[in-house]
Protein backbone atom coordinates (compact mmCIF):
# COMPACT_ATOMS: atom_id res chain seq x y z
CA UNK A 1 0.00 0.00 0.00
CA UNK A 2 1.24 3.43 -0.93
CA UNK A 3 1.70 6.25 1.53
CA UNK A 4 -1.19 8.22 0.02
CA UNK A 5 -3.34 5.11 0.54
CA UNK A 6 -2.36 4.92 4.21
CA UNK A 7 -3.11 8.61 4.62
CA UNK A 8 -6.48 8.19 2.97
CA UNK A 9 -7.39 5.18 5.09
CA UNK A 10 -6.27 6.88 8.28
CA UNK A 11 -8.50 9.82 7.44
CA UNK A 12 -11.30 7.38 6.66
CA UNK A 13 -10.85 5.76 10.06
CA UNK A 14 -11.02 9.14 11.78
CA UNK A 15 -14.07 10.16 9.76
CA UNK A 16 -15.71 6.85 10.61
CA UNK A 17 -15.45 7.67 14.28
CA UNK A 18 -17.57 10.75 13.68
CA UNK A 19 -19.93 9.09 11.22
CA UNK A 20 -20.53 6.20 13.60
CA UNK A 21 -20.30 8.34 16.68
CA UNK A 22 -22.88 6.38 18.68
CA UNK A 23 -20.96 3.17 18.10
CA UNK A 24 -17.64 4.90 18.69
CA UNK A 25 -19.03 6.37 21.89
CA UNK A 26 -20.11 2.92 23.04
CA UNK A 27 -16.61 1.53 22.35
CA UNK A 28 -15.13 4.53 24.07
CA UNK A 29 -17.26 4.00 27.20
CA UNK A 30 -16.49 0.30 27.39
CA UNK A 31 -12.78 0.96 27.00
CA UNK A 32 -12.90 3.78 29.50
CA UNK A 33 -14.54 1.58 32.13
CA UNK A 34 -12.18 -1.30 31.41
CA UNK A 35 -9.08 0.87 31.61
CA UNK A 36 -10.37 2.48 34.79
CA UNK A 37 -11.12 -0.87 36.39
CA UNK A 38 -7.76 -2.34 35.48
CA UNK A 39 -5.90 0.89 36.25
CA UNK A 40 -7.53 1.41 39.62
CA UNK A 41 -6.87 -2.23 40.55
CA UNK A 42 -3.21 -1.81 39.63
CA UNK A 43 -2.90 1.46 41.54
CA UNK A 44 -4.61 -0.03 44.55
CA UNK A 45 -2.28 -2.98 44.41
CA UNK A 46 0.76 -0.75 44.05
CA UNK A 47 -0.30 1.28 47.06
CA UNK A 48 -1.03 -1.74 49.20
CA UNK A 49 2.35 -3.08 48.24
CA UNK A 50 3.98 0.21 49.08
CA UNK A 51 2.17 0.34 52.42
CA UNK A 52 3.23 -3.17 53.28
CA UNK A 53 6.73 -2.19 52.23
CA UNK A 54 6.44 0.81 54.55
CA UNK A 55 5.46 -1.36 57.46
CA UNK A 56 8.24 -3.77 56.65
CA UNK A 57 10.70 -0.93 56.70
CA UNK A 58 9.65 -0.26 60.23
CA UNK A 59 10.36 -3.79 61.34
CA UNK A 60 12.58 -3.51 64.35
CA UNK A 61 14.11 -6.19 66.43
CA UNK A 62 15.10 -5.30 69.98
CA UNK A 63 17.80 -7.35 71.63
CA UNK A 64 17.77 -6.84 75.42
CA UNK A 65 21.02 -7.55 77.19
CA UNK A 66 21.52 -9.01 80.65
CA UNK A 67 21.47 -6.28 83.30
CA UNK A 68 24.80 -7.33 84.87
CA UNK A 69 26.65 -7.13 81.58
CA UNK A 70 30.08 -5.49 81.33
CA UNK A 71 31.19 -3.01 78.72
CA UNK A 72 33.43 -5.64 77.17
CA UNK A 73 30.67 -8.20 76.94
CA UNK A 74 28.38 -5.64 75.34
CA UNK A 75 30.96 -5.03 72.65
CA UNK A 76 31.25 -8.77 72.13
CA UNK A 77 27.53 -9.04 71.58
CA UNK A 78 27.64 -6.13 69.17
CA UNK A 79 30.46 -7.62 67.10
CA UNK A 80 28.66 -10.94 66.96
CA UNK A 81 25.49 -9.24 65.79
CA UNK A 82 27.46 -7.33 63.19
CA UNK A 83 28.81 -10.59 61.79
CA UNK A 84 25.31 -11.84 61.02
CA UNK A 85 24.19 -11.54 57.42
CA UNK A 86 20.53 -10.76 57.73
CA UNK A 87 20.90 -7.76 60.01
CA UNK A 88 21.50 -4.08 59.41
CA UNK A 89 21.35 -0.73 61.22
CA UNK A 90 22.47 -1.94 64.60
CA UNK A 91 22.20 0.83 67.17
CA UNK A 92 22.95 0.72 70.87
CA UNK A 93 20.20 1.90 73.17
CA UNK A 94 21.56 2.35 76.66
CA UNK A 95 19.56 1.78 79.82
CA UNK A 96 20.02 5.44 80.80
CA UNK A 97 18.47 6.55 77.53
CA UNK A 98 15.73 3.99 77.99
CA UNK A 99 14.99 5.39 81.43
CA UNK A 100 14.86 8.94 80.17
CA UNK A 101 12.54 7.99 77.34
CA UNK A 102 10.32 6.14 79.73
CA UNK A 103 10.16 9.06 82.13
CA UNK A 104 9.39 11.32 79.23
CA UNK A 105 6.53 9.16 78.02
CA UNK A 106 5.03 8.59 81.46
CA UNK A 107 5.23 11.94 83.18
CA UNK A 108 2.30 11.21 85.51
CA UNK A 109 4.37 8.47 87.14
CA UNK A 110 7.34 10.76 87.82
CA UNK A 111 7.04 9.97 91.57
CA UNK A 112 7.50 6.29 90.95
CA UNK A 113 10.56 6.90 88.87
CA UNK A 114 11.97 9.34 91.41
CA UNK A 115 11.57 6.75 94.16
CA UNK A 116 13.93 4.49 92.26
CA UNK A 117 16.69 7.01 92.83
CA UNK A 118 19.76 6.07 90.91
CA UNK A 119 18.66 2.46 90.53
CA UNK A 120 17.93 1.60 86.91
CA UNK A 121 16.19 -1.75 86.48
CA UNK A 122 16.04 -1.41 82.72
CA UNK A 123 18.44 -3.41 80.53
CA UNK A 124 20.70 -2.09 77.80
CA UNK A 125 19.55 -3.07 74.33
CA UNK A 126 20.44 -3.13 70.66
CA UNK A 127 17.91 -2.10 68.06
CA UNK A 128 18.37 -3.52 64.60
CA UNK A 129 16.60 -4.27 61.40
CA UNK A 130 16.16 -7.53 59.58
CA UNK A 131 17.11 -7.32 55.92
CA UNK A 132 15.00 -10.17 54.59
CA UNK A 133 11.96 -10.40 56.77
CA UNK A 134 10.92 -13.78 55.45
CA UNK A 135 13.87 -15.26 57.36
CA UNK A 136 13.16 -13.48 60.61
CA UNK A 137 12.58 -16.66 62.60
CA UNK A 138 15.91 -18.25 61.61
CA UNK A 139 17.80 -15.04 62.32
CA UNK A 140 16.25 -14.74 65.76
CA UNK A 141 17.14 -18.36 66.56
CA UNK A 142 20.77 -17.62 65.61
CA UNK A 143 20.82 -14.51 67.76
CA UNK A 144 19.58 -16.45 70.76
CA UNK A 145 22.82 -18.46 70.70
CA UNK A 146 24.83 -15.35 71.59
CA UNK A 147 25.71 -15.10 75.31
CA UNK A 148 24.46 -12.41 77.65
CA UNK A 149 21.21 -11.85 75.86
CA UNK A 150 18.20 -11.48 78.09
CA UNK A 151 15.43 -11.42 75.57
CA UNK A 152 14.76 -10.76 71.90
CA UNK A 153 11.66 -9.01 70.76
CA UNK A 154 10.98 -9.54 67.04
CA UNK A 155 7.79 -8.80 65.15
CA UNK A 156 7.89 -12.04 63.22
CA UNK A 157 4.26 -13.01 63.55
CA UNK A 158 3.22 -9.67 62.17
CA UNK A 159 5.83 -9.91 59.46
CA UNK A 160 4.66 -13.35 58.43
CA UNK A 161 1.09 -12.15 58.14
CA UNK A 162 2.22 -9.23 55.99
CA UNK A 163 4.19 -11.44 53.62
CA UNK A 164 1.20 -13.70 53.36
CA UNK A 165 -1.15 -10.80 52.62
CA UNK A 166 1.21 -9.47 49.99
CA UNK A 167 1.34 -12.84 48.27
CA UNK A 168 -2.43 -13.18 48.28
CA UNK A 169 -2.88 -9.65 46.97
CA UNK A 170 -0.38 -10.26 44.18
CA UNK A 171 -2.28 -13.33 43.03
CA UNK A 172 -5.72 -11.80 43.34
CA UNK A 173 -4.65 -8.59 41.62
CA UNK A 174 -3.00 -10.49 38.75
CA UNK A 175 -6.11 -12.61 38.28
CA UNK A 176 -8.38 -9.56 38.35
CA UNK A 177 -6.22 -7.67 35.87
CA UNK A 178 -6.02 -10.59 33.43
CA UNK A 179 -9.76 -11.22 33.70
CA UNK A 180 -10.59 -7.56 33.11
CA UNK A 181 -8.23 -7.34 30.13
CA UNK A 182 -9.90 -10.37 28.55
CA UNK A 183 -13.39 -9.04 29.26
CA UNK A 184 -12.45 -5.68 27.72
CA UNK A 185 -11.16 -7.38 24.59
CA UNK A 186 -14.32 -9.43 24.24
CA UNK A 187 -16.55 -6.39 24.71
CA UNK A 188 -14.53 -4.30 22.28
CA UNK A 189 -14.53 -7.08 19.76
CA UNK A 190 -18.31 -7.22 20.08
CA UNK A 191 -18.67 -3.49 19.71
CA UNK A 192 -16.52 -3.62 16.61
CA UNK A 193 -18.64 -6.48 15.36
CA UNK A 194 -21.65 -4.23 15.66
CA UNK A 195 -19.72 -1.48 13.92
CA UNK A 196 -18.72 -3.88 11.13
CA UNK A 197 -22.33 -4.98 10.91
CA UNK A 198 -23.53 -1.40 10.64
CA UNK A 199 -21.17 -0.94 7.72
CA UNK A 200 -21.68 -4.31 6.09
CA UNK A 201 -23.02 -2.73 2.88
CA UNK A 202 -20.01 -0.51 2.58
CA UNK A 203 -17.74 -3.49 3.21
CA UNK A 204 -19.52 -5.67 0.69
CA UNK A 205 -19.17 -2.92 -1.91
CA UNK A 206 -15.50 -2.65 -1.09
CA UNK A 207 -15.13 -6.37 -1.65
CA UNK A 208 -16.92 -6.18 -4.97
CA UNK A 209 -14.69 -3.48 -6.31
CA UNK A 210 -11.62 -5.46 -5.37
CA UNK A 211 -10.49 -4.04 -2.04
CA UNK A 212 -7.94 -6.19 -0.25
CA UNK A 213 -8.73 -7.33 3.28
CA UNK A 214 -5.96 -5.11 4.62
CA UNK A 215 -7.53 -2.11 2.91
CA UNK A 216 -10.92 -2.83 4.48
CA UNK A 217 -9.48 -3.52 7.90
CA UNK A 218 -7.20 -0.53 8.17
CA UNK A 219 -9.84 2.13 8.93
CA UNK A 220 -11.34 -0.12 11.61
CA UNK A 221 -7.88 -0.54 13.04
CA UNK A 222 -7.35 3.24 13.13
CA UNK A 223 -10.81 3.72 14.57
CA UNK A 224 -10.25 1.20 17.36
CA UNK A 225 -6.80 2.51 18.11
CA UNK A 226 -7.78 6.17 18.28
CA UNK A 227 -10.92 5.45 20.31
CA UNK A 228 -8.82 3.40 22.71
CA UNK A 229 -6.12 6.05 23.03
CA UNK A 230 -8.69 8.78 23.72
CA UNK A 231 -10.36 6.54 26.31
CA UNK A 232 -6.91 6.10 27.87
CA UNK A 233 -6.35 9.84 28.12
CA UNK A 234 -9.79 10.48 29.63
CA UNK A 235 -9.26 7.57 32.02
CA UNK A 236 -5.99 9.17 33.12
CA UNK A 237 -7.76 12.41 33.95
CA UNK A 238 -10.55 10.62 35.85
CA UNK A 239 -8.03 8.49 37.71
CA UNK A 240 -5.99 11.55 38.61
CA UNK A 241 -8.98 13.42 40.03
CA UNK A 242 -10.29 10.34 41.84
CA UNK A 243 -6.90 9.38 43.18
CA UNK A 244 -6.18 12.82 44.58
CA UNK A 245 -9.63 12.94 46.15
CA UNK A 246 -9.11 9.59 47.87
CA UNK A 247 -5.61 10.52 49.04
CA UNK A 248 -7.00 13.80 50.34
CA UNK A 249 -9.72 11.99 52.22
CA UNK A 250 -7.31 9.51 53.72
CA UNK A 251 -4.76 12.11 54.80
CA UNK A 252 -7.08 14.82 56.11
CA UNK A 253 -10.33 13.23 57.20
CA UNK A 254 -9.27 9.86 58.45
CA UNK A 255 -6.40 9.20 60.76
CA UNK A 256 -5.99 5.75 59.35
CA UNK A 257 -2.84 6.70 57.53
CA UNK A 258 -1.17 7.85 60.69
CA UNK A 259 -1.37 4.28 61.82
CA UNK A 260 0.07 2.93 58.60
CA UNK A 261 2.28 5.87 57.73
CA UNK A 262 1.30 8.52 55.21
CA UNK A 263 4.57 8.23 53.37
CA UNK A 264 3.44 4.87 52.06
CA UNK A 265 0.86 6.35 49.65
CA UNK A 266 2.34 6.93 46.23
CA UNK A 267 1.65 10.55 45.20
CA UNK A 268 -0.04 10.70 41.76
CA UNK A 269 2.34 13.32 40.40
CA UNK A 270 5.13 10.77 40.72
CA UNK A 271 3.42 8.26 38.44
CA UNK A 272 1.20 10.54 36.32
CA UNK A 273 3.22 10.28 33.11
CA UNK A 274 3.67 6.55 33.50
CA UNK A 275 -0.06 6.10 34.12
CA UNK A 276 -1.00 8.30 31.16
CA UNK A 277 1.33 6.50 28.76
CA UNK A 278 0.31 3.04 29.95
CA UNK A 279 -3.40 3.92 29.85
CA UNK A 280 -3.20 5.37 26.36
CA UNK A 281 -1.10 2.49 25.05
CA UNK A 282 -3.32 -0.11 26.70
CA UNK A 283 -6.41 1.58 25.30
CA UNK A 284 -4.93 1.81 21.82
CA UNK A 285 -3.76 -1.80 21.93
CA UNK A 286 -7.04 -3.22 23.21
CA UNK A 287 -9.02 -1.08 20.76
CA UNK A 288 -6.86 -2.04 17.81
CA UNK A 289 -6.70 -5.74 18.69
CA UNK A 290 -10.41 -5.92 19.39
CA UNK A 291 -11.24 -4.43 16.01
CA UNK A 292 -8.68 -6.56 14.18
CA UNK A 293 -10.03 -9.80 15.69
CA UNK A 294 -13.55 -8.78 14.95
CA UNK A 295 -12.97 -7.65 11.36
CA UNK A 296 -10.85 -10.70 10.66
CA UNK A 297 -13.76 -12.90 11.63
CA UNK A 298 -16.25 -10.93 9.57
CA UNK A 299 -14.46 -10.07 6.40
CA UNK A 300 -14.19 -13.42 4.74
CA UNK A 301 -16.76 -13.32 1.96
CA UNK B 1 -14.51 -12.83 -21.82
CA UNK B 2 -16.59 -15.28 -19.86
CA UNK B 3 -16.44 -18.96 -20.58
CA UNK B 4 -18.14 -21.81 -18.75
CA UNK B 5 -17.29 -25.39 -19.69
CA UNK B 6 -19.60 -28.13 -18.42
CA UNK B 7 -20.20 -26.28 -15.18
CA UNK B 8 -22.39 -27.75 -12.49
CA UNK B 9 -23.10 -26.23 -9.10
CA UNK B 10 -24.67 -28.21 -6.31
CA UNK B 11 -25.27 -26.38 -3.04
CA UNK B 12 -24.55 -28.09 0.24
CA UNK B 13 -28.32 -28.32 0.74
CA UNK B 14 -28.38 -30.72 -2.21
CA UNK B 15 -29.99 -28.26 -4.60
CA UNK B 16 -28.64 -28.45 -8.15
CA UNK B 17 -28.43 -24.81 -9.15
CA UNK B 18 -26.62 -25.24 -12.45
CA UNK B 19 -26.48 -28.42 -14.45
CA UNK B 20 -23.72 -28.96 -16.99
CA UNK B 21 -23.82 -25.42 -18.39
CA UNK B 22 -21.51 -24.40 -21.20
CA UNK B 23 -21.50 -20.79 -22.22
CA UNK B 24 -19.23 -18.31 -23.91
CA UNK B 25 -19.52 -14.55 -23.90
CA UNK B 26 -16.91 -12.92 -26.10
CA UNK B 27 -15.15 -9.64 -25.52
CA UNK B 28 -17.34 -6.78 -26.63
CA UNK B 29 -20.59 -8.74 -26.42
CA UNK B 30 -23.79 -7.46 -24.87
CA UNK B 31 -25.87 -10.29 -23.49
CA UNK B 32 -29.16 -10.40 -21.60
CA UNK B 33 -29.55 -13.24 -19.13
CA UNK B 34 -33.19 -14.02 -18.51
CA UNK B 35 -35.07 -16.68 -16.58
CA UNK B 36 -37.54 -17.01 -13.76
CA UNK B 37 -36.43 -16.69 -10.14
CA UNK B 38 -34.63 -19.74 -8.87
CA UNK B 39 -33.61 -20.71 -12.38
CA UNK B 40 -29.92 -20.25 -11.68
CA UNK B 41 -29.24 -16.65 -12.78
CA UNK B 42 -27.88 -15.61 -9.40
CA UNK B 43 -25.73 -18.70 -9.23
CA UNK B 44 -24.26 -17.80 -12.60
CA UNK B 45 -23.41 -14.30 -11.37
CA UNK B 46 -21.92 -15.61 -8.14
CA UNK B 47 -19.77 -18.00 -10.13
CA UNK B 48 -18.43 -15.21 -12.30
CA UNK B 49 -17.64 -13.09 -9.21
CA UNK B 50 -16.08 -16.10 -7.53
CA UNK B 51 -18.37 -15.79 -4.58
CA UNK B 52 -18.96 -19.52 -4.99
CA UNK B 53 -16.98 -22.25 -6.72
CA UNK B 54 -18.23 -24.63 -9.36
CA UNK B 55 -18.81 -28.16 -8.13
CA UNK B 56 -17.46 -29.37 -11.45
CA UNK B 57 -16.38 -27.82 -14.75
CA UNK B 58 -14.20 -24.84 -15.58
CA UNK B 59 -15.05 -21.14 -15.24
CA UNK B 60 -12.83 -18.67 -17.10
CA UNK B 61 -13.35 -14.94 -16.63
CA UNK B 62 -11.09 -12.27 -18.14
CA UNK B 63 -8.36 -14.82 -18.62
CA UNK B 64 -8.47 -16.15 -15.06
CA UNK B 65 -9.32 -19.74 -14.36
CA UNK B 66 -11.57 -19.19 -11.36
CA UNK B 67 -11.45 -22.81 -10.22
CA UNK B 68 -7.73 -22.37 -9.68
CA UNK B 69 -7.68 -18.74 -8.54
CA UNK B 70 -6.18 -18.41 -5.08
CA UNK B 71 -8.14 -16.56 -2.42
CA UNK B 72 -5.48 -13.89 -2.13
CA UNK B 73 -5.84 -13.06 -5.80
CA UNK B 74 -9.60 -12.47 -5.64
CA UNK B 75 -9.40 -8.69 -5.03
CA UNK B 76 -7.05 -8.29 -8.00
CA UNK B 77 -9.38 -10.35 -10.17
CA UNK B 78 -12.46 -8.40 -9.16
CA UNK B 79 -10.83 -5.18 -10.27
CA UNK B 80 -11.26 -6.37 -13.85
CA UNK B 81 -15.04 -6.49 -13.43
CA UNK B 82 -17.58 -3.75 -12.78
CA UNK B 83 -20.87 -4.44 -11.03
CA UNK B 84 -24.25 -2.80 -11.08
CA UNK B 85 -26.80 -4.05 -8.58
CA UNK B 86 -30.55 -3.88 -8.47
CA UNK B 87 -30.46 -1.96 -5.20
CA UNK B 88 -27.66 0.43 -6.38
CA UNK B 89 -25.53 -0.22 -3.26
CA UNK B 90 -24.18 3.28 -3.06
CA UNK B 91 -22.59 4.28 0.22
CA UNK B 92 -25.13 6.64 1.79
CA UNK B 93 -22.57 8.65 3.75
CA UNK B 94 -20.59 9.55 0.63
CA UNK B 95 -21.38 12.02 -2.12
CA UNK B 96 -21.72 10.95 -5.74
CA UNK B 97 -18.14 11.99 -6.37
CA UNK B 98 -16.83 10.12 -3.32
CA UNK B 99 -18.80 6.99 -4.15
CA UNK B 100 -17.06 6.81 -7.50
CA UNK B 101 -13.63 7.98 -6.36
CA UNK B 102 -13.80 5.32 -3.67
CA UNK B 103 -13.35 2.55 -6.26
CA UNK B 104 -10.15 4.11 -7.51
CA UNK B 105 -8.85 4.61 -3.98
CA UNK B 106 -9.46 0.94 -3.31
CA UNK B 107 -7.17 0.03 -6.20
CA UNK B 108 -4.61 2.58 -5.04
CA UNK B 109 -4.85 4.83 -8.09
CA UNK B 110 -2.77 8.02 -8.06
CA UNK B 111 -4.67 11.05 -6.77
CA UNK B 112 -4.02 13.01 -9.91
CA UNK B 113 -5.69 10.28 -11.95
CA UNK B 114 -8.66 10.16 -9.56
CA UNK B 115 -9.18 13.91 -9.90
CA UNK B 116 -9.28 13.58 -13.68
CA UNK B 117 -11.09 10.31 -14.10
CA UNK B 118 -14.02 10.74 -11.70
CA UNK B 119 -15.45 13.96 -13.23
CA UNK B 120 -15.08 12.33 -16.63
CA UNK B 121 -17.23 9.28 -15.80
CA UNK B 122 -19.72 11.49 -13.99
CA UNK B 123 -20.10 13.46 -17.21
CA UNK B 124 -20.51 10.21 -19.15
CA UNK B 125 -23.65 9.40 -17.16
CA UNK B 126 -24.77 13.03 -17.28
CA UNK B 127 -24.70 13.84 -13.57
CA UNK B 128 -22.25 16.75 -13.51
CA UNK B 129 -24.77 18.85 -11.60
CA UNK B 130 -25.17 16.22 -8.87
CA UNK B 131 -21.53 15.40 -8.17
CA UNK B 132 -21.76 16.71 -4.61
CA UNK B 133 -25.20 15.34 -3.82
CA UNK B 134 -25.75 12.40 -1.49
CA UNK B 135 -27.47 9.25 -2.79
CA UNK B 136 -30.67 9.92 -0.84
CA UNK B 137 -31.03 13.25 -2.66
CA UNK B 138 -31.19 11.46 -6.02
CA UNK B 139 -33.96 9.63 -7.85
CA UNK B 140 -33.69 5.87 -8.42
CA UNK B 141 -32.65 6.39 -12.02
CA UNK B 142 -29.97 8.86 -11.03
CA UNK B 143 -28.68 6.55 -8.32
CA UNK B 144 -28.39 3.75 -10.82
CA UNK B 145 -26.48 6.05 -13.17
CA UNK B 146 -24.06 6.76 -10.33
CA UNK B 147 -23.70 3.02 -9.85
CA UNK B 148 -22.96 2.61 -13.54
CA UNK B 149 -20.36 5.36 -13.39
CA UNK B 150 -18.84 3.55 -10.45
CA UNK B 151 -18.75 0.27 -12.37
CA UNK B 152 -17.13 2.10 -15.24
CA UNK B 153 -14.53 4.15 -13.45
CA UNK B 154 -11.71 1.61 -13.28
CA UNK B 155 -12.21 0.73 -16.93
CA UNK B 156 -13.18 -2.92 -16.46
CA UNK B 157 -13.22 -5.44 -19.27
CA UNK B 158 -16.58 -6.75 -18.15
CA UNK B 159 -19.58 -5.16 -16.49
CA UNK B 160 -22.16 -7.34 -14.81
CA UNK B 161 -25.51 -5.69 -14.23
CA UNK B 162 -27.82 -7.68 -11.97
CA UNK B 163 -31.39 -6.47 -12.58
CA UNK B 164 -30.22 -2.88 -12.95
CA UNK B 165 -33.72 -1.69 -13.82
CA UNK B 166 -35.49 -3.67 -11.12
CA UNK B 167 -35.92 -0.77 -8.72
CA UNK B 168 -36.57 2.13 -11.06
CA UNK B 169 -39.49 3.48 -13.06
CA UNK B 170 -40.13 1.63 -16.34
CA UNK B 171 -39.64 4.71 -18.51
CA UNK B 172 -36.26 5.33 -16.89
CA UNK B 173 -35.29 1.70 -17.43
CA UNK B 174 -34.78 2.32 -21.11
CA UNK B 175 -32.40 5.15 -20.30
CA UNK B 176 -30.32 2.84 -18.15
CA UNK B 177 -30.09 0.16 -20.81
CA UNK B 178 -29.24 2.81 -23.43
CA UNK B 179 -26.41 3.89 -21.17
CA UNK B 180 -25.14 0.33 -20.86
CA UNK B 181 -25.41 -0.10 -24.62
CA UNK B 182 -23.35 3.02 -25.10
CA UNK B 183 -20.68 1.68 -22.78
CA UNK B 184 -20.75 -1.60 -24.69
CA UNK B 185 -20.13 0.24 -27.94
CA UNK B 186 -16.88 1.50 -26.47
CA UNK B 187 -15.72 -2.10 -26.13
CA UNK B 188 -16.75 -3.23 -22.66
CA UNK B 189 -18.42 -6.63 -22.43
CA UNK B 190 -21.77 -6.40 -20.69
CA UNK B 191 -23.81 -9.11 -19.06
CA UNK B 192 -27.20 -7.91 -17.91
CA UNK B 193 -29.52 -10.08 -15.85
CA UNK B 194 -33.16 -9.11 -16.08
CA UNK B 195 -36.63 -10.52 -16.12
CA UNK B 196 -38.22 -7.58 -17.87
CA UNK B 197 -39.11 -9.17 -21.17
CA UNK B 198 -40.39 -5.90 -22.64
CA UNK B 199 -36.96 -4.42 -22.25
CA UNK B 200 -35.28 -7.41 -23.87
CA UNK B 201 -37.73 -7.40 -26.76
CA UNK B 202 -37.20 -3.69 -27.25
CA UNK B 203 -33.43 -3.79 -27.43
CA UNK B 204 -32.83 -7.27 -28.77
CA UNK B 205 -29.33 -8.72 -29.02
CA UNK B 206 -28.04 -11.88 -27.48
CA UNK B 207 -30.50 -13.52 -25.12
CA UNK B 208 -29.46 -16.30 -22.76
CA UNK B 209 -32.42 -17.96 -21.07
CA UNK B 210 -31.68 -20.09 -18.05
CA UNK B 211 -34.29 -22.46 -16.73
CA UNK B 212 -33.91 -25.06 -13.98
CA UNK B 213 -30.16 -24.72 -14.08
CA UNK B 214 -29.81 -25.22 -17.80
CA UNK B 215 -29.39 -22.89 -20.77
CA UNK B 216 -32.59 -23.42 -22.71
CA UNK B 217 -32.18 -20.59 -25.22
CA UNK B 218 -29.11 -18.72 -26.43
CA UNK B 219 -29.61 -16.74 -29.61
CA UNK B 220 -29.38 -13.26 -31.05
CA UNK B 221 -32.76 -11.70 -31.75
CA UNK B 222 -33.59 -8.46 -33.48
CA UNK B 223 -34.81 -5.65 -31.28
CA UNK B 224 -37.88 -3.56 -31.99
CA UNK B 225 -35.83 -0.43 -32.35
CA UNK B 226 -33.46 -2.05 -34.82
CA UNK B 227 -36.22 -3.21 -37.12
Amino acid sequence: MKLSGVRYLTRQGLENIWKNRMMAFASFCVLLVSILLVGVSVLLFMNLDSMIGGIEDKNEVIVFLNTDITQEQTEQVQSKLEQMDNIENITFYSKEKAMEDMKESMKEYADVFDSLGTDNPLPDSFRLRIKDISHTAETVTLMKEIDNILKIRAPYDFVNVLSEIRNIITWVASAVIIALAIVSMVIISNTTKASVFARRNEISIMKYVGATNAFIRFPFFVEGMVTGAVAGVIATIITWIGYDAVVDLLTHEVNLLNVIGVGSIIPFGKIAIKVAVIYALAGALIGALGSVFSTRKHLDV
Amino acid sequence: MVELKNVSVTYSTGVDALNNVSLRINDGDFAFVVGSSGAGKSTLIKLILKEIDATSGVVMVNGCNLTKLRKKKIPEFRRTIGFVFQDFRLIPTMTVYENIAFVLRVIDAPRKYIRKRVPYVISLVGLQEKANAYPNQLSGGEQQRVAIARALVNDPQLIIADEPTGNIDPELSYEIVELLKGINECGTTILMVTHEHDLVRHFGGRIININSGEVVFDEVIGGVNEA
